[in-house]
């Protein structure tokens, strides 16, 4: 509800924009074989909500600022090239809308935030179908409302290292974005959110990236859907909001010490829907959060499927299908003050004499192995030794070790979904 | 050539004793099972690791030893005729060494192939193969060893639940023990001695991966998924073929039969 | 010159000596029976001829040559042993092929003639494992004598044979004899020594107490029965 009212904002601008536009605007064409062959020339002669088309070429003028609201469109990819000199764009105006351009050629530098699109401080912006290349940060927002990122390729390189990368979109103290349809790849963070709210993160996809595929903080209200994060080193990292709703992503691939599908760190009131967690050192972290509701969620060929501390508190993992993972649930403490409820364990052997779908006796997902584990980490070698295997046929039976509610007391005979 | 006439002979007794077949047919059906029970290749091939690091060493163990038993009348009518003490034992050993292998690709590689093909299916088959070999040439010194078959037996049971179980509770124990010292680099070395933990940690390795990165799992994946470190992997389960087979030999060739 | 020496043989097994510095020859064209009580020590010789068991002292010579690791002078020998025992699941006729194929022999050079005279034509589809005792015999004899070996060794032969049969087979030694062979059969039995013997070798505890003509025994001793000699040879050997 949140995104799609921000959503509804952007488009209703764009509405009344087009109205405007028809009236009384004019459309300016530039191409390197002229008339206008001048990108910052016809910026600079335009009148606000003109159109400019700019068709295919490559358009080396430095830095290009747009300081009144225009529509820039691309025509056959045109590439503007900010020849290493800060910003390649930068918008100063409200009500800007940028679409079809290939931007590259920013500045790297440890002093400023160079960006291929840098916004800061005006509302309504339009990025739209871009392509950003190598650039350091890609798509720069800063004190911006009702911004729509949609549909841009943010390609980085392999090979630059992590001193000369950013991170791909770049949000600061916005409200009500939409940030939909984005590959951002190979840069330092996928996405990057801080005190951003209100806000919906739909169907983007983030990959490769050297540390987080989406790392947000201090970004309450915002909706996340849809999208896949996968090779990232070390994941997606949430942490101190509230208020979130993930549901439909993908979390896939993420291994290294310290990566995590999904780590969620003083997150509270917030809700987890429908999402996969497939071949990550850890599926999903939960540490320090509040009335996190996990329902429907699933947990496959992960190195630890859940990693709930003792430190959160009044969360539910309900509904949830945990499959092939070396560990399923792992605690680090005595504590717990979480519920398990009525989800799928592939280890879980008990049965179901009344038929109700819900095994009869309940079942402790936590073994004496994971425990061993997060005490003695290199443990993890004895692996699916018959000798672990015994110990915590014997754990689940005789809990002498693990938090005595940590416990489904309704496991399920069959997985919720697919 | 006299050696090819023992193995041959074998195997053709190997192929009415039925026994072999009968594993290879249990292998089948719980790889075929698991794979049906579980609706999910991931989940079934896990599974079977753990039946096959369990199971492979134990029957190969003691259908070596009993057969070794049960042969020693055969073995005496060869031993009389113009035949060396090597050519028996070697053609016997070769005869359930392929008995196994054919057993084994049969009752687990078809599966494997079938269900999950894959590096982790081919690098549980090879350890697969490998435990049975380890153990057979293990299970052949047991019974040259202790004449008394009940002893023999006995032995081979108490070796295969040292090897499965007990190793690995000492060293667990001895880790628990000495976890405020920097005995981390140790323990892969140590735990790799024992062939059925060796077997284990490479398959684990395909499999439980994304675990396993979660420590330094660069040692391990140097070691273990290089190309060295398989051939590190290889050469010490062959060593675990071999010196078993080469002691069988120097007592088979002084025994009183 | 002899086919088989003994010299300073001695076999120990843990503590117990089971043999003990055995002096023995055997010549081509004779038979030796070899008597002693219960646990004297024959078949732990016999083993050590045939090379089941490796002596712990002393050497022997078959032929001329010492017996080692070479299996190749086992070709000269033909052995039965006391107790037969076969791969169960094979069928008399499987295993006499196989023999043959091990023994490297071809089939115009096997002497099969025993399956005929002891009645084992008609079984040889018969499983090993289904036999009785007796047969089991049977075909350990057809085994020994088939190569046609300059050297025979039985233990027991007749033990579980019927008489018909143990005749045959006795005969069949004799034959071996006349042919110039070595033969050596242990023997409980004092009438079916007294036919055969050439020579007779009596070991107690692992020593061998004499072994000497079956014709000066009996001289020497003023007997004519072995059984009544013997009482007198073990009070004075010499």
């Amino acid at each position: 509800m949140r995104g799609g009212r921000a959503f509804g904002r952007a488009a209703g601008w764009t509405l009344m924009m087009g109205l405007g536009g028809a009236l009384s605007a004019a459309t300016w064409t530039v191409s390197p074989e002229g008339p206008h062959s001048g990108l910052k020339a016809v910026l600079s002669a335009a009148a606000p909500h003109d159109s400019i088309r700019v068709l295919a070429g490559t358009y080396a003028e430095g830095t290009v600022t747009i300081d009144r609201p225009l529509t820039l469109l691309g025509v056959g990819g045109p590439v503007i090239d900010g020849g290493a000199q800060g910003h390649v764009l930068v918008i100063t105006a409200p009500q800007v809308t940028v679409q079809g351009l290939v931007i590259t050629g920013t500045l790297v530098s440890n002093l400023q935030d160079n960006a291929g699109i840098h916004v800061d401080g005006v509302d309504d912006v339009r990025i739209v179908d871009n392509e950003l290349r190598n650039c350091f940060f890609a798509v720069h927002l800063s004190n911006v409302r009702r911004a729509l990122i949609s549909g841009n390729r943010i390609l980085g390189d392999p090979a630059t290292p992590e001193t000369r990368r950013a991170n791909g979109i770049h949000l600061w103290r916005c409200t009500d974005a939409v940030v939909q349809g984005n590959l951002a790849d190979h840069h330092r963070d996928g996405i990057y959110f801080e005190f951003v709210t209100g806000s919906r993160i739909e169907g983007n996809t983030c990959r490769g990236n050297l540390r987080y595929g989406l790392h947000f903080m201090f970004s309450h209200r915002d909706d996340y859907a849809d999208n896949e994060f996968v090779d990232n080193g070390a994941g997606v990292a949430v942490m101190f909001s509230h208020s979130i709703r993930m549901t439909g992503n993908r979390f896939l691939h993420n291994r290294g010490g310290s990566a995590y599908g999904l780590l969620l760190k003083e997150i509270n009131d917030s809700e987890l829907r429908g999402n996969t967690f497939t071949d990550n050192t850890t599926g999903l972290m939960v540490d320090g959060c509040n009335r996190v509701h996990a329902e429907g969620n699933t947990f496959r060929s992960n190195g630890w499927a859940l990693r709930l501390f003792s430190n959160a508190t009044g969360c539910t993992i309900a509904g949830n299908s945990f499959i092939g993972n070396t560990f399923d649930v792992s605690t680090n403490g005595d504590l717990m003050l979480n519920t398990l409820a009525a989800n799928y364990w592939d280890r879980h052997l008990g049965y179901d004499l009344d038929r109700d779908g819900h095994g009869d006796v309940p079942y402790r997902p936590v073994g004496f192995f994971a425990l061993l584990v997060e005490r003695i980490p290199y443990a993890i070698i004895f692996s699916r030794s018959l000798f672990v295997t015994l110990l915590d046929q014997a754990e689940r039976v005789i809990p002498s070790l693990s938090p005595a509610a940590l416990k489904d007391d309704r496991p399920l005979m069959r997985p919720p979904h697919g | 050539m006299t050696m090819g006439k023992v193995l041959y002979y074998t195997l053709v007794d190997l192929a009415r004793n039925r026994s072999v077949l009968a594993f290879a047919a249990l292998l089948f059906v719980v790889a075929e099972g698991l794979f049906l029970v579980e609706g999910e290749a991931v989940k079934a091939v896990l599974s079977l690791v753990q039946v096959v690091l369990a199971l492979v060493p134990l029957v190969a163990l003691v259908f070596t030893v009993v057969y070794t038993y049960g042969a020693q009348e055969f073995t005496q009518l060869l031993a009389v005729q113009p035949i060396g003490r090597s050519a028996i034992l070697g053609g016997r050993m070769l005869a359930l060494g392929l008995s196994f292998l054919v057993a084994l690709l049969f009752g687990l590689g078809l599966p494997l192939t079938v269900h999950a093909p894959g590096a982790t299916s081919l690098v549980l088959l090879v350890a697969a193969v490998l435990l049975a070999w380890v153990f057979l040439a293990l299970g052949t010194l047991i019974a040259l060893v202790n004449r008394d078959r009940a002893r023999g037996v006995g032995t081979a049971l108490a070796a295969w639940a040292g090897a499965v179980l007990v190793y690995d509770a000492l060293l667990m124990t001895l880790l628990f023990a000495f976890s405020d010292r920097p005995v981390e680099p140790f323990v892969l070395p140590v735990a790799a001695l024992n062939p059925i933990d060796l077997a284990r940690i490479a398959v684990t390795i395909q499999v439980d991966l994304a675990a396993m990165m979660g420590y330094s799992g660069a040692v391990y994946k140097k070691f273990l998924g290089s190309g060295p470190g398989i051939a590190t992997a290889l050469a010490f389960m062959l060593l675990w073929v071999a010196w078993p087979t080469v002691l069988s030999f120097r007592v088979f060739r002084s025994k009183d039969l | 010159m002899d086919s088989i020496t003994f010299s300073g043989v001695g076999k120990r097994y843990r503590k117990l000596w089971a043999l003990r510095d055995v002096d023995a020859a055997f010549r081509p064209g004779e038979v030796v029976m070899v008597i002693g009580p219960n646990g004297s020590g024959k078949t732990t010789f016999i083993k050590c001829l045939l090379g089941l068991v490796r002596p712990t002292s002393g050497a022997i010579h078959v032929n001329g040559e010492r017996i080692g690791a070479d299996p190749a002078y086992r070709h000269h020998i033909g052995y039965m042993p006391q107790i037969s025992q076969f791969p169960p699941a094979l069928t008399i006729g499987q295993l006499l092929d196989m023999m043959r194929d091990v023994r490297g022999l071809s089939p115009e050079r096997t002497d099969d003639g025993l399956v005929e005279d002891l009645g084992l034509s008609a079984q040889l589809g018969k499983r090993l494992g289904t036999l009785s005792g007796g047969t089991m015999q049977k075909v350990s004899a057809v085994l020994a004598f088939r190569s046609a070996p300059g050297i025979l060794v039985m233990d027991e032969p007749t033990a579980g044979l019927d008489p018909l049969s143990a005749r045959t087979v006795l005969g069949r030694a004799a034959a071996v004899r006349e042919r110039g062979g070595t033969v050596l059969i242990t023997s409980h039995l004092m009438e079916e020594v007294e036919t055969l013997a050439d020579r007779v070798a009596y070991l107690q505890d692992g020593t061998l107490r004499f072994l000497l003509p079956l014709r000066e025994i009996l001289a020497r001793t003023g007997t004519d029965r072995l059984s009544a000699a013997l009482p007198l040879m073990l009070a004075d050997p010499r």
